[in-house]
């Protein structure tokens, strides 16, 4: 059974190369364009780690970051934030509303699935 | 005491000295006669009472008449010269003895008055000596003073008590708003622009009346533990919210005496309103733009990387990566060009439009346009006051950049330039003989960036002209049919309208009132007024004009006129002139007094605002009128109505002339001004009235020290005394 990687970014041109690669590695992925979207594929799907971008329409990456973690059943959900938002403030919050990683854009793919392979091996 | 008074006190105590020794002589005299001897002097003077009664009335009377005349002839013209001597020896050198009395006495007067002669022509001697050795000196203070007023900080010094020694013109700008938040009833200010909440600036205020307590003792608090701590940065740094929401950065420094103890401190004050924007403005595009890169990149890198990663992918999935890629590129390229032009715009608000004559504009460009293009203009004056606002460097390169492009295309390097006026616009047509210039290709050049050999500037012609609410086009001359010109039409401005030009700094004669450094010894707490001399003092002199004289039978005030005195100077740049609406008719009879017509109220704020505003003007200091108990009494007959309490000590000068003219019998304003040797400008006019007043103030201040009256509490003990206090309105 291969693990599920959610993808949450309304912007193609990431969502696509991401989701290749992703599914290169052997990862089942579904994607998101919305913060409600992505809310609602959470609970359908119970993914085991989430790619999140920050800034896109709907609720946005640290309020779904919250909910999440606030869900005793999504606690091993991993959730990695992937965002154009770079400050070290900006990292400070992603990672107190409790995710295990937060990328900058743009990355490398070799980094990110790096960060994913980590997060997962468990 | 009034010189008749003491008269009759005089003559009733004399009469009954006199009556008082007749009679014991009398009673000794009877005591010693032997009783038959009694009984015949009684008989005698039952016989003859009516002779001896004549005798004894004849010689009182004579004795009255003597007195009178003595008093009349002697002891008054006496005490008027005392008085009188005095006034020309202190306040008012010009001033003659003109009495009536006896010959010695009135030769006494004409020696006085030769004497007076020759002291006041000694005095103007040296006050000519003392005035042209303070000219100097006076010159620098007045430099350091208008330079300090001009310069783009506001600047406020204050004595260790907080009260206020300086202030230049920009702090009352940032922190009061314009010139008119002391209205001015002559320039039609209306009431709005003296509502709850607004305060004075000025000299001897309190800095607590415009700048929150807590700020500067914040910063005073932080200062003096820099000072204990020898730190080489003593200033404290605050903002203020200023008029309008300015944001005002305020920087105070200490000032400290020889021994480095604390006397007062200056705060600097900058606007930053604009810096502070633009700063947001730039910050936000800066965030924006490098989302935007971001995203853009992390798309490209990452389907690059899959490319590199992954050669046997299907085609289809690289031709989703290629138009990624491809899409993402393009997005890149706007991004950029909105980063251009964003920052274009934004650089281009920073720019200041300055006026410049029409001509020195054209000048400029033909003069660089032979230096740098070789291109010969020959210039067609008109009319040469026009003028534009203009930003010269860069309207200057886009004509140079438009005047090479014409070159190239109409292949002539020589212009004639006329420029004239037409209607809201200044005209400057560049002619040749040939064509005109076509639409398309004028379109070209406004989009194309200004460059020039080594001059460039990031900005396209278009925008340059935008921001100059300028606009170009060519044409046919209209009756040169060969002829064509390129047009370029700037907005005209009114001379008037350049507000902005610096002005030529012409040093007034005297010293500017607002600035003052004596007072950094000045003690100023207000529960110790009455103890403090009364030249240390701050004094709001005011006056009322009034419907009539009967404040109980409706009589209402129409008008308020007020000045400040601090240090002893009459702050001529803090008045307070206010016509009021009385809500009733003007009688005739006051129309007649003091020429305020009734149209000349319409419109003009009710009292219940006017009395607020006057009592923050007022505010700490101590209240003076002429025969103030009017003035007064017209105030506090508002109290019901407008919930506006005078509390402040009150002086007045009609008492105060009494206290040091005993014997002079007039002591209404135009009698005192003329004593006194002031002359007053605006009679019944409130602000005109008190500022005579203001000045006679000022002259009574040296005689009633001569007398003891240092204090205000002197002073007003010493008005209580006078006569004329008993008079009640």
């Amino acid at each position: 059974m291969p693990q599920t990687i959610l993808i949450v970014d309304d912007e193609q041109s990431i969502v696509v190369p991401l989701r290749f690669l992703m599914e290169q590695n052997g990862y089942k992925v579904i994607t998101a364009s919305s913060g409600e979207e992505a809310v609602d594929k959470i609970s359908k799907f119970q993914p085991d780690l989430i790619l999140l971008d920050i800034i896109h329409p709907g609720l946005d990456g640290f309020e779904i970051c919250q909910i999440v973690r606030e869900k005793p059943e999504w606690k091993d959900t991993r959730i990695i934030f992937v965002s154009t938002m770079v400050r070290d403030a900006d990292v400070a919050k992603g990672l107190a509303f409790g995710a295990d990683a937060y990328i900058t854009k743009p990355f490398s793919n070799s980094q990110i699935m790096q960060q994913v392979k980590e997060l997962l091996k468990g | 005491m009034n010189p008749n008074n003491k008269f009759w006190w005089f003559v009733a105590i004399s009469v009954s000295i006199t009556l008082i020794i007749i009679a014991s002589l009398a009673v000794l005299f009877w005591q010693q006669l032997p009783p038959e001897e009694k009984s015949l002097l009684l008989s005698i003077i039952k016989q003859n009472f009516l002779y001896i009664f004549s005798a004894a009335f004849l010689i009182l009377a004579g004795l009255g008449f003597a007195l009178d005349g003595i008093f009349h002839v002697y002891i008054i013209p006496t005490s008027k010269l005392v008085e009188e001597t005095t006034l020309i020896t202190s306040v008012n050198p010009s001033h003659r003895i003109t009495i009536e009395g006896s010959s010695n006495i009135m030769r006494l007067a004409r020696i006085i008055n030769e004497g007076a002669d020759r002291y006041e022509e000694l005095q103007k001697n040296v006050e000519q000596r003392i005035d042209l050795a303070k000219a100097k000196a006076e010159e620098e203070k007045n430099i350091l003073a208008a330079f300090m007023s001009e310069l783009p900080e506001g600047v406020l010094i204050c004595n260790a008590e907080c009260r206020i020694l300086f202030y230049s013109k920009q702090v009352k700008y940032m922190l009061m708003g314009a010139d008119n938040v002391i209205p001015d009833s002559e320039s039609g200010s209306d009431i709005a622009s003296f509502g709850a909440g607004e305060s004075f600036i000025g000299l001897g205020r309190s800095i607590f009346n415009i700048i929150d307590k807590n700020l500067v003792v914040h910063a005073l608090d932080e200062i003096a533990e820099k000072l204990e701590h020898k730190e080489a940065d003593i200033s404290s740094n605050f903002v203020v919210v200023g008029k309008g929401n300015k944001l005002l950065r305020a920087e105070a420094v200490p000032i400290l005496s020889h021994l480095r103890k604390f006397t007062g401190f200056i705060i600097i004050f900058t606007d930053i309103t604009q810096q502070t924007e633009a700063d947001r403005i730039v910050n936000f595009m800066l965030q924006s733009f490098t989302k935007s890169i971001r995203s853009s990149l992390a798309g490209i890198r990452s389907s690059i990387e899959a490319i590199i990663e992954y050669p046997d992918m299907e085609s289809a999935q690289l031709q989703k990566f290629r138009e990624i890629i491809h899409h993402q590129c393009i997005t890149l390229g706007c991004v950029l060009d909105n980063i251009s032009s964003d920052y274009s715009s934004h650089f281009i608000t920073q720019w200041p439009l300055v006026p410049i004559l029409a001509q020195n504009l054209v000048e400029s460009i033909r003069s660089k346009a032979e230096e740098k293009l070789d291109i010969i203009i020959d210039m067609e004056y008109s009319d040469d006051q026009n003028r534009v606002k203009v930003d010269s460097y860069s309207i200057i390169l886009g004509m140079l950049c438009v005047l090479n492009q014409l070159r190239n295309e109409t292949a002539n390097r020589k212009f004639t330039c006329n420029f004239e006026r037409k209607g809201i616009f200044v005209n400057f047509d560049f002619i040749w003989h040939g064509n005109p210039i076509k639409i398309e290709t004028l379109r070209k050049w406004d989009h194309q960036i200004l460059i020039l050999k080594n001059e460039e500037l990031p900005l396209s012609l278009k925008a340059v002209l935008q921001y100059h609410e300028a606009e170009m086009w060519s044409n046919v001359c209209e009756g040169e049919r060969d002829k064509s010109y390129l047009r370029l039409i700037l907005p005209a401005i009114e001379t008037y309208e350049s507000e902005k030009i610096r002005r030529i700094t012409i040093l007034p004669e005297s010293r500017p009132e607002f600035y003052d450094f004596d007072m950094f010894s000045q003690p100023g707490q207000i529960p110790e007024l009455d103890n403090r001399p009364l030249n240390e003092l701050a004094f709001t002199v005011f006056d009322t004009e009034t419907t009539g004289l009967d404040p109980r039978g409706g009589d209402k005030i129409i008008s308020v006129g007020s000045i400040r005195i601090v240090n002893g100077r009459l702050l001529h740049d803090e008045r307070f002139d206010q016509f009021v609406d009385p809500e009733r008719s003007l009688p005739f009879e006051s129309i007649k007094i003091h020429g305020i017509q009734p149209e000349m109220l319409k419109g003009q704020p009710t009292i219940d605002k006017v009395l607020p505003f006057f009592q923050q003007f007022a505010e700490d200091t101590v209240l003076v009128a002429h025969n103030a108990a009017f003035d007064m009494r017209m105030l506090q007959i508002n109290e019901a109505e407008t919930g506006v309490k005078f509390i402040n000590p009150v002086l007045d000068t009609l008492l105060l002339s009494a206290v040091v003219h005993p014997a002079q019998q007039d002591h209404n304003l135009e009698a005192l001004a003329e004593r006194l040797g002031v002359s007053i400008v605006g009679r019944h006019t409130a602000l005109g009235d008190a500022i005579a007043t203001g000045e006679i103030f000022i002259k009574l201040i040296p005689l009633l020290a001569k007398m003891g009256v240092y204090t205000l509490k002197d002073a007003r003990i010493a008005s209580q005394k006078t006569y004329y206090s008993r008079i009640k309105y």
